[in-house]
C-alpha cells in the first residue's frame, strides 16, 4: 500500500504528464496542446523509502467544471482519495495558472505549488520571487521542469512534509486598504475577500454550524453556497440561508479573485512585460486570414508524401528481411519433415499475413513520426482557429477538427479526444464522423491496391481517398446540421500554446508506442485472424479440400456476393478480406495476401502476381478504387466499435454508426463502380 | 463595441460580457471578466479571433466574441501598457 497519494492538477497543457511520466517512467502520451490527457492515471514513485502513488487528471481551468474530462479532474481531487494536492502551474503563465490554485487552497487540503517550465520562465529573461509567493499563498511552492526533470526529489520531500497540514503557511499580507472586518482572517486565508463577502461567509457559516455539527471546511462550503453552486446546495439544503444570501455571488467573488492574482503578479514576477515575440510572428503565417487554411492543406500534403516516399524507401530492406524469414522457415520445416498442413499453415498463413502486414511498418512509422511533430510543436490548436470558419459551416467548432486530424492516425483515441468538446451534440457528431477520417490501418490497403492498379498515379489515388475520407465526414456533419431544429452557436474557445521546438523524448515516446502497438496487433490480432482466415479457406463442411472454392470461407463469401456484385466487388476472397478486415483493417490486406496465397504481397513480384490472379476474375482498376473507397468508408476496426460505445454508452449509437457507415460505404462504392465504370 | 470589431495588436479593456450561462462561467474561469486588458492578436472576417490575456493566447470563436463588449484604454493606462 503506497502511504501518501498525490493528485497532480493542473491547467490544461501545464506539463501534468511529463511530470508524471518524469516520476513514474510511464510513457503516457504527451503533446503541446491543451486536452491531451483525457484520462485519471496512476502510477508509482519511491522516495526514500517512501512509497508514493501518484494521479495524473485532465486539466481544468477551475473548480467548476463543464466537459466530461473535467468533470473527472473534480470529482478526483474533491475526493477523500488524494492526500496531497500537487497543483502544477505553468509558470510561464502564471497569472492565469494561479485562479485554479487559490480555488485549490480553499479546499482546506494539503497542497503545494509545483512551478513548472522555469526553463523557459528563465529562458525568456523573466523572474518568480520565490520568497515572497509562498508567504502570500501561504504554501509551498517548488520550481520544477518536468522536461529536464529538475527539482523532483524537493518537490516529494515537500509533499512528505506537508502531507498532515491542513492550515497555511506563516502568511505576510501588505494591502494598503485595511479591513474593518470583525476577524482579521488574513492570518489564516491567502485569500480574503473584501467586507461585503466576508461578512456574508461568517454569517452563513453561523448557520450552516447550526444545522451541520460535522461539516469540514465551512469556509469552503459557504463560499459555494454564496456562488450558488448547485451540488453544494443541494447537498446543505437543510440550512435556511435565503435571508443572507438573495443573489448569487459569484461575480464577485471571481473578480477578487483575480484582485488578488494581480496583487502578487504585481510583486512576484519581475519582467512580465517579456512576452514571446516568437510565437506571435509565427501566427502572423500560420494564423493568416487567406493563407491560414492553405498552409494546413499544405503540411498535410507534405505529411502524406513523407509517409508514402520516405516509407516505400525503406520498406525495400523490410522485405528482404521477411524473405530471409520465410525461406529460412521453409528450410526449418523441410528438414524437421513438417507435414504439409503444417507448412502451408506457416508459410502461407502465418509468413504471408503477419509477414505482409510487417513491411509496412516504415509507412506507419513516418506518419506517426510527422503526426507527433504536429502535435507537439503546437500547431495543433492552431489548426482548430483556423478551420473554425469551414467547420461552423457544417455546425461545429474548430475544437472539432482536432480529433478529426488525430484520426489520420488512430481512430480509438481520436474518438476520446472529443471528452474535451463542450457540447454533447457536437461530442456524438464528431464520433460519428471521425471515422471517415483514414486511419494508418487503412493504409496499407491503398499502397497495395494504387500500386498496382494505377502505378505511376498511385499516390495521386491514395491522397484522393484521404481527401474523400475529409468530404464525406464534413458531408454528414453538415447533413446533420441541417436537419437539427435548434441550431445552437459555435463556441470555440481554445488555448493557443506557445510554439516550441518538439522535443526528442516526446516524440520517441509518441512514435515508440505506436510502433509498438503495430507490432503487437501484428502478433496478436493479425497473427490470429491469418490463422482463421487460413483454416476457413483451407478446410470445408467435408474437412481438408484441395480447391479453395469447396471451403467455408467460399460458402460465406458466395452468400454475399449478390449485395457486392453492384459495387465492383462481388467476388467471395474480396468479400472474406472485407469482413475480416473488421477485426483490425490492416487484416484486409493480410487476409488478401493468404486468400490468394502471395507470400510477399508488398513487393513487386508479389503485386504482379496478384494483379494477374484478380485479372482473371475480371477485377480491374475500377474495381479497385470501388474497393478503396468501400474500405475507406465501411465499419471501422473492432477496437473503435468498442471506444465509441464506451464513450457514447449506448450500443443503439454503436449499431446505429455500424450501419450508417456501411450505408455510406455501399452508396459510395456504388457511384465509383457505376461512373466509372462507363467512363473507363 | 464589440471584440469582433477591434483592430489587430491594439490593447482594450473588457467592459461587459454577455454569453450564455455556461460559457460566461468558462470565460470568468480564465480570467476574461469586466476589466480585464485584452490584446487582439489575429482575426477572421466574421470569423474567430486570437487574444492575448492575462499572459496566454486564447482563440475565440465569432459567437463568443460578438458578446464581448471592450473599449479603449484610458490614455494614461496605454502609456503603462507601452
Amino acid at each position: 500500500m503506497p502511504e501518501l497519494k498525490l493528485g497532480f492538477i493542473g491547467n490544461p497543457n501545464c506539463g501534468k504528464t511529463t511530470l508524471f511520466n518524469a516520476y513514474t517512467g510511464a510513457k503516457l502520451k504527451v503533446a503541446n496542446w491543451p486536452g491531451v490527457t483525457v484520462e485519471k492515471k496512476e502510477g508509482n514513485f519511491t522516495y526514500h523509502k517512501h512509497e508514493f502513488a501518484l494521479v495524473d487528471l485532465p486539466g481544468i481551468y477551475s473548480l467548476t467544471s463543464y466537459t466530461m474530462e473535467e468533470k473527472v479532474s473534480r470529482e478526483y481531487i474533491m475526493s477523500d482519495d488524494v492526500d496531497v494536492i500537487v497543483d502544477v502551474a505553468d509558470a510561464s503563465a502564471l497569472e492565469r495558472n494561479l485562479y485554479l490554485t487559490l480555488q485549490l487552497i480553499e479546499l482546506g487540503k494539503p497542497v503545494i505549488l509545483a512551478l513548472n517550465m522555469m526553463d523557459i520562465v528563465e529562458e525568456r529573461g523573466m523572474e518568480i520571487d520565490l520568497h515572497r509567493l509562498p508567504e502570500m499563498l501561504g504554501i509551498p511552492v517548488i520550481p520544477v521542469s518536468a522536461r529536464k526533470k529538475t527539482g523532483l526529489e524537493v518537490l516529494m520531500h515537500a509533499a512528505l512534509h506537508h502531507k498532515d497540514k491542513t492550515t497555511l503557511d506563516p502568511l505576510i499580507h501588505e494591502h494598503t486598504n485595511q479591513s474593518n472586518h470583525i476577524h482579521n482572517h488574513h492570518e489564516e486565508y491567502a485569500m480574503v475577500y473584501s467586507d461585503e463577502i466576508e461578512d456574508k461567509i461568517d454569517l452563513v457559516i453561523e448557520r450552516l454550524k447550526e444545522s451541520y455539527s460535522k461539516l469540514n471546511n465551512y469556509r469552503w462550503h459557504a463560499i459555494k453556497l454564496l456562488e450558488q453552486d448547485e451540488t453544494v446546495k443541494e447537498q446543505l439544503a437543510k440550512a435556511e440561508l435565503s435571508d443572507i444570501i438573495s443573489r448569487s455571488y459569484e461575480e464577485q467573488i471571481i473578480n477578487e479573485k483575480y484582485d488578488f492574482i494581480e496583487e502578487i503578479i504585481e510583486e512576484c514576477l519581475v519582467n512580465k512585460k517579456k512576452q514571446a515575440a516568437f510565437t506571435d510572428r509565427i501566427d502572423t503565417v500560420l494564423t493568416h486570414r487567406y493563407f491560414g487554411v492553405p498552409i494546413f492543406l499544405v503540411i498535410m500534403a507534405l505529411v502524406f508524401f513523407l509517409t508514402f516516399t520516405v516509407g516505400d524507401w525503406l520498406k525495400g530492406y523490410f522485405e528482404a528481411g521477411i524473405e530471409l524469414v520465410e525461406q529460412g522457415l521453409k528450410a526449418l520445416l523441410m528438414q524437421i519433415h513438417a507435414g504439409e498442413l503444417l507448412t502451408s499453415l506457416i508459410v502461407d498463413g502465418i509468413v504471408a499475413g503477419v509477414g505482409g502486414i510487417l513491411t509496412f511498418l516504415p509507412n506507419i512509422f513516418i506518419l506517426f513520426l510527422a503526426l507527433a511533430f504536429l502535435e507537439d510543436s503546437g500547431y495543433m490548436s492552431r489548426v482548430a482557429y483556423v478551420m473554425d470558419s469551414i467547420m461552423g459551416r457544417v455546425g461545429l467548432s474548430g475544437r472539432a477538427f482536432i480529433p478529426m486530424l488525430l484520426g489520420f492516425g488512430c481512430t480509438v483515441p481520436a474518438i476520446m479526444a472529443s471528452r474535451a468538446l463542450e457540447n454533447k451534440k457536437d461530442r456524438y457528431k464528431t464520433i460519428l464522423i471521425t471515422p471517415f477520417m483514414s486511419c494508418s490501418a487503412r493504409l496499407p490497403i491503398y499502397v497495395i491496391f494504387s500500386s498496382m492498379f494505377f502505378e505511376k498515379h498511385a499516390m495521386l489515388v491514395a491522397y484522393s481517398l484521404y481527401i474523400i475520407g475529409i468530404a464525406v465526414a464534413l458531408f454528414t456533419a453538415v447533413v446533420l446540421h441541417w436537419t437539427e431544429k435548434k441550431k445552437e452557436a459555435n463556441m470555440l474557445l481554445i488555448e493557443l500554446p506557445e510554439y516550441k521546438t518538439p522535443n526528442a523524448r516526446s516524440i520517441a515516446i509518441y512514435v515508440w508506442t505506436k510502433v509498438k502497438d503495430y507490432i503487437t496487433k501484428a502478433g496478436t490480432t493479425i497473427f490470429i485472424a491469418s490463422i482463421i482466415v487460413w483454416a476457413l479457406l483451407n478446410f470445408g463442411p467435408h474437412g481438408l479440400v484441395s480447391d479453395m472454392s469447396d471451403s467455408f470461407a467460399s460458402i460465406a463469401g458466395r452468400v454475399l456476393v449478390p449485395v457486392f456484385t453492384p459495387i465492383g466487388l462481388g467476388y467471395w476472397q474480396i468479400i472474406v478480406a472485407l469482413i475480416s478486415g473488421i477485426a483490425a483493417k490492416e487484416i484486409v490486406v493480410s487476409s488478401t495476401s493468404v486468400l490468394f496465397g502471395i507470400s510477399n504481397i508488398n513487393s513487386a513480384e508479389g503485386m504482379s502476381s496478384m494483379v494477374a490472379a484478380l485479372g482473371a476474375m475480371g477485377f480491374g482498376s475500377v474495381n479497385a478504387y470501388a474497393f478503396m473507397v468501400f474500405c475507406l468508408l465501411y465499419v471501422p476496426c473492432a477496437a473503435s466499435l468498442a471506444t465509441i460505445r464506451k464513450e457514447t454508452e449506448s450500443t443503439r449509437f454503436m449499431l446505429g454508426a455500424m450501419l450508417f457507415q456501411l450505408l455510406v460505404a455501399w452508396v459510395a462504392a456504388f457511384l465509383v463502380f457505376q461512373v466509372g465504370g462507363m467512363i473507363f | 463595441m464589440t471584440l469582433t470589431e477591434g483592430i489587430i495588436n491594439h490593447t482594450y479593456r473588457v467592459t461587459r460580457t454577455k454569453e450564455p450561462l455556461e460559457t460566461e462561467r468558462r470565460l470568468e474561469a480564465l480570467g476574461l471578466i469586466r476589466g480585464t486588458r485584452i490584446t487582439i492578436i489575429n482575426k477572421k472576417r466574421k470569423g474567430a479571433v486570437i487574444v492575448n490575456m492575462r499572459g496566454s493566447r486564447f482563440a475565440l470563436g465569432y459567437a463568443i466574441a460578438k458578446g464581448i463588449s471592450i473599449a479603449p484604454l484610458a490614455e494614461q493606462e496605454v502609456e503603462e501598457h507601452a
